[in-house]
């Protein structure tokens, strides 16, 4: 087969991210050009970090033939914990009880899903709303504060003309990566995912595995939470609700689907950057709630399609 | 119908019972008609989504998009004039998006929660595009179908009743009802056996969206405006209720007779946290602990999804 024809099917075997950004890319320089521009672009990857932290997280469990939709809840519960000043403690502290947060959230998820076998789209989001609920409940008693110093620092600081929170993303991707290429857990996440019975005969650790992921999307979801509180700099009770869709839907995008992952980690943190791109592209377009929303679940359930039709 | 098909287990009968017992007992003025006649009212809605989600339940799927689809046709119903237009209108909608759904997962292999959450996103954009605030204005005569009572008998319990002896109908004295519970136990086999699996499965989310699109109505009726958010929690407020109710959420295991019960718990619940002044915002989490306790409780061999 000629080298051309080679190139052209390994392009189109790509995940759709990369079409998509490119598409979007010169939609934007015809349209706004403004996206593009030095100064802009940083501030969109910067806003696009949290997502790509959570998309590293729900390709994890997504591989493993599960989900995780509890980032909403740990989320809130983690600026909640960070700005009422419930406890008096000091910001380091408040930020290791919201680290020990995520491990309780994660391990509760794990075991429920791994021992219960129960759904676990339905228990991420009934966990999820267990935590909103009781957040909200102790708001109205001790309402959310300001954002620790620290965290407002982080999200603001540049190293070298890159924001902070854009180099903690990438920190986070090159291990990841590399852990599911080179360890045990990679190769036991691969088999387990595409076929958990024949990996749970080969005795691969198959519970353990997709508990292990549980616990790190939790955690990785209490690092998405510390961002966003420095971003918006106080508690907020609706921060981060739309995060668990869009990681859906960028993992998907991204060419990770349930028990499978071929865009490897690059993928889906493309495909990050490339919603969050696109977000900012409708609201400069003057598209707003509404049409985000619509265009939300067209584009889950497009890509979900586009996957079944491959397989 | 035995047993095995209804899901029905002595505890499933019993909690409604031992709950309304315990509020009898401790809570105070839960016996007061007021009291009743609220309680009935406010399961209707609650009650008729639970039914339709009884429905694909039965076929091993699941409807996520029933809060959305009961948001956007309350939307529609309180910015027409016309309420036969808005009515027409929310059912041709339900239709729309059964078929969706029921493609979804029956030809294109969607998983159903995935599928639905995308539609469920989508059909809240939509809602928002309606009805961008809260307000709108039911009309008058479908305001005056569901407050006061007919033939001495409370409304809701009219809609209630007319719902379930629906649904049960279809159940019990229908082809369909029978293609049902066969898809929902195995698929595979039902398909050997001649079954149409496919307008089986999109026949079940189509009747769950158009029950969904009459309990959004209802509830619109109720509170006699429109709201986009109205049914943001019934979507997991109604898996409850079934799984509360007996029914199997892998399939082929289900009744009538269950989701009422289920409701019926979920119902007292709530009311037993107004009467004892717990804070209502707290109503989310324990329905998410129901939930949790509800779906843990079902057995199932898949781990994960």
């Amino acid at each position: 087969m000629p080298a051309w024809r080679r190139l052209l099917r390994a392009a189109l075997a790509l995940p759709p991210a990369y079409a998509g950004l490119l598409l979007l890319l010169l939609l934007a320089a015809a349209m706004r050009p403004q996206l593009l521009s030095a100064m802009l672009l940083p501030l969109i990857a910067r806003q696009a970090a949290p997502l790509g932290l959570a998309v590293i997280g729900q390709s994890l469990v997504m591989r493993a033939r599960s989900i995780d939709l509890s980032s909403g809840g740990v989320i809130v519960a983690v600026s909640y914990l960070l700005t009422s000043g419930y406890f008096e403690v000091s910001d380091a502290t408040a930020m290791g009880l919201c680290v020990a947060l995520g491990l309780v959230v994660g391990v509760v998820n794990g075991v429920l899903i791994v021992q219960t076998r129960a759904s676990s789209m339905i228990v991420t989001l009934a966990v999820s709303m267990v935590l909103t609920g009781i957040v909200v409940a102790l708001s109205q008693f001790r309402a959310p504060g300001d954002a620790p110093e620290f965290l407002r620092e982080l999200a603001r600081l540049r190293v070298g003309g890159v924001p902070l929170p854009v180099l903690v993303w990438l920190g986070a991707l090159v291990p990841a990566a590399l852990l599911l290429r080179h360890s045990a857990y990679g190769r036991s996440l691969d088999a387990v995912g595409s076929n958990p019975q024949a990996a749970a005969l080969s005795g691969l650790p198959h519970l353990r595995v997709v508990f292990a992921g549980h616990v790190a999307s939790a955690l990785v979801s209490v690092l998405c939470g510390f961002i966003l509180v420095g971003f918006v700099g106080k508690g907020s009770i609706t921060l981060g609700q739309d995060l668990a869709l869009n990681s859906l839907a960028a993992a998907i995008l991204g060419g990770v689907n349930f028990g499978s992952g071929r865009g490897g980690m690059a993928g889906p943190a493309v495909a990050a950057f490339m919603l969050t791109f696109l977000f900012n592209f409708l609201t400069s377009l003057g598209l707003g709630e509404p049409g985000r929303l619509m265009l939300q679940g067209a584009i889950i359930a497009a890509a979900a399609l586009v996957y079944s039709s491959r397989r | 119908m035995t047993a095995l098909r209804s899901g029905i287990r002595r505890t499933t009968l019993a909690l409604p019972v031992v709950l309304f017992a315990l509020l009898a007992l401790v809570a105070p003025g839960f016996l007061a008609p007021q009291n009743l006649a609220n309680i009935i009212g406010q399961i209707t809605a609650l009650l008729i989504v639970s039914l339709g989600q009884m429905l694909v339940a039965l076929v091993a799927g699941i409807d996520l998009s029933v809060g959305s689809v009961m948001s956007l046709a309350g939307s529609l119903v309180a910015t027409q004039a016309d309420p036969l237009l808005g009515i027409g209108l929310a059912l041709l909608l339900g239709l729309l998006v059964g078929i969706t759904n029921g493609l979804g997962v029956a030809v294109a292999g969607i998983h159903p929660l995935i599928m639905t959450l995308a539609t469920a996103t989508f059909l809240q954009g939509l809602a928002y595009l309606v009805l961008p605030i809260p307000g709108g204005q039911v009309p008058a005569s479908l305001r005056g179908l569901v407050s006061s009572t007919l033939w001495g008998v409370p409304q809701p319990l009219l809609w209630c009743a007319l719902c379930a002896g629906a649904v049960g109908l279809l159940l019990h004295h229908t082809r369909l009802g029978l293609h049902l519970f066969a898809v929902g136990a195995q698929a595979r086999s039902a398909q050997l056996n001649g079954v149409p699996v496919v307008a089986v499965t999109v026949s079940a989310y189509v009747a769950c969206s158009l029950l969904a699109v009459v309990a959004g109505i209802y509830l619109a009726a109720r509170v006699a405006s429109g709201d986009p958010t109205m049914g943001a929690n019934f979507g997991l407020e109604s898996v409850t209720a079934v799984a509360l109710g007996g029914v199997q959420l892998t399939g082929g295991v289900g009744s009538v007779l269950g989701v009422l019960t289920g409701a019926l718990s979920l119902g007292l619940i709530t009311n037993g946290i107004n009467l004892f002044g717990i804070s209502p915002f707290l109503r989310g989490a324990l329905t998410g602990v129901l939930l949790l306790a509800a779906v843990c409780a079902q057995r199932r061999k898949v781990v994960g999804l």
